[in-house]
């Protein structure tokens, strides 16, 4: 009977989710496919942005730290909603400003030339398709939690996610991936929500007394057990991790002035102090609820599980299946336009129909070795974290720099990107696979040697490169 | 203390709760305008607000 429920829930969720994407419509125009016009209004730009970067980390992720370290981890992500609120005043505008360009790599070839976007686009690329294995195998583990595949079929759930996924992105380009993106928020910002109020209200009985101890014993312990460089290593990954990842970039790109883009990213910021709020405060109510050794991982899945009915548990898988496809497409999307323009258009004139049906074929291309990769990711927060170690590195020095100094140098971009990108990959093999550190000590121990050697390498090669004439 | 900390959490999941619907009602509006321009010849339809 639960199995019939869930499946219920499943398919009448895909059905709607269907009918949204459908009224997204089939792009006609590579600017359709890439930008969605560059129309996009405040709200979607703000719930695409915070849909994209509301993934398994900071949803079941967040509940488990707040289980066990209480509200520490709120205090560690307000780095992101810093980063968010700083790329919203300060680089956001000045992206969208950029009239011609579809992609970072084309923003960075703006400002540098075709080599350096080219190196951009391969790094964007990679990127994306590397976040979108994580979210790839994130999804199959929940849909595989929901429908009970057996186990020589639990690939089954990673084919599905991505299948479905893929599908309207392929077709509706952008323009889907923000609609879903919004409808994916308006389900997960409402329904996780309205759990911790229905738990506060029915499981807790309003006892603010037992909420507040539950809540300090927590902070406590997690401050006895997380050391200040662990500490100092999660803000810096918080702060720098994520920043302006290729679908962030997509979404400032697109939005339909630099007033909006500015405002989406500020109120994303905003908004994810309120999320994470919400997530650490389920994980400290679980704590008088579910047992005390339940595993970081699955604190949401058994909170959820013991105070909700049959049906509200397989909703609220549904809506955890939300929040990583909105992840999903919105990488595969940025991928493929990545590809089109920074890869294959620096080579080739191509024709309108011609890049549209390249960030087509890109977009299953990604999605296929996603879905590949996804078998061999073992643990998602690692998945992530090794993206963040090498993308921080290899990329933000050319962009930022780029954006403000007059007359950036060619060859400081490419020295910048090809040392960033190279010593984080060098640093994670030796920390994570020789001295088989966890990949969040790892992080710091990465980005920030990463971060010095890239902007080094920047000014060493901005110094030698004299500049061109007339510059 | 533990009142303001009650008063904080409820606040935040109130906000998150707004901001879902500010997002639906937007999401809503972007359909309905994509069906009403829903005509025949491929027209081109964007998510901006008259």
């Amino acid at each position: 009977m639960e199995t019939v429920i869930s499946v219920t829930v499943v398919i009448a969720y895909v059905i709607l989710l269907t009918f949204v994407a459908l009224r997204a419509r089939t792009a006609h125009e590579f600017e359709e496919f890439s930008l969605a016009k560059r129309s996009l209004p405040l709200a979607l730009v703000f719930g695409s942005l915070a849909a994209t970067y509301v993934g398994p980390g900071f949803s079941i992720g967040f509940v488990g730290k707040g289980f066990n370290s209480g509200y520490l981890f709120l205090a560690i992500g307000l780095a992101y909603a810093i980063q968010n609120i700083l790329v919203g005043l300060i680089v956001a505008p000045k992206l969208r400003a950029l009239k011609n360009c579809h992609t970072l790599g084309e923003a960075i070839g703006e400002k540098y030339d075709k080599k350096c976007q080219v190196i951009a686009g391969v790094i964007s690329v990679g990127l994306c398709a590397g976040f979108s294995a994580v979210m790839a195998k994130a999804g199959g583990d929940v849909l595989d939690s929901l429908l009970h595949f057996p186990k020589e079929l639990s690939w089954l759930a990673v084919v599905i996610i991505v299948g479905f996924t893929t599908l309207y992105t392929t077709f509706g380009g952008l323009r889907a991936s923000v609609i879903t993106d919004a409808f994916q928020f308006a389900a997960f910002a409402t329904l996780l929500p309205i759990t911790l109020l229905l738990t506060f209200w029915f499981n807790l009985k309003w006892d603010t007394s037992a909420f507040f101890q539950q809540a300090s014993e927590a902070t406590k312990a997690g401050l006895e057990s997380t050391s200040a460089i662990k500490i100092i290593g999660l803000v810096i990954a918080f702060l720098l991790g994520e920043m302006l990842i290729p679908p962030y970039a997509n979404r400032a790109l697109a939005s339909k002035s630099t007033k909006i883009s500015r405002n989406g990213f500020i109120l994303a910021g905003i908004f994810s102090i309120f999320w994470f709020m919400v997530m650490v405060s389920l994980g400290i109510m679980a704590r008088s609820i579910i047992p005390a050794d339940t595993a970081e991982d699955n604190v949401l899945y058994s909170l959820v599980h013991e105070v909700m009915p049959t049906s509200g548990y397989a909703l609220l898988l549904v809506v955890l299946i939300s929040v990583i496809m909105s992840s999903l497409d919105s990488l595969l999307n940025a991928g493929a336009v990545s590809f089109t323009q920074d890869i294959v258009k620096p080579f080739a004139n191509l024709s309108n129909k011609f890049s549209l049906n390249t960030g087509r074929i890109a977009t299953v291309a990604i999605a296929i070795t996603a879905a590949v990769s996804a078998l061999a990711v073992d643990n998602i927060i690692s998945g992530l974290l090794t993206c963040y170690a090498v993308w921080t590195p290899a990329i933000l020095p050319s962009l930022i720099l780029g954006l403000w100094i007059k007359n950036p140098r060619p060859l400081a971009g490419i020295l910048s990107m090809s040392v960033g990108a190279t010593i984080s990959v060098i640093l994670w093999i030796i920390f994570i696979f020789f001295l088989e550190r966890s990949a969040d000590f790892a992080l710091p121990s990465v980005i920030i040697p990463g971060l010095a050697f890239s902007v080094l390498a920047y000014f060493i090669g901005h110094l030698w490169q004299k500049p061109k004439d007339g510059q | 203390m533990k009142t303001l900390v009650f008063v904080i959490v409820i606040a935040g999941a109130l906000i998150a709760i707004a901001s879902g619907i500010w997002v639906a009602t937007a999401l809503g509006n972007a359909i309905s305008r994509n069906k009403e321009r829903d005509v025949p010849e491929n027209s081109a339809s964007d998510l901006t607000e008259e």
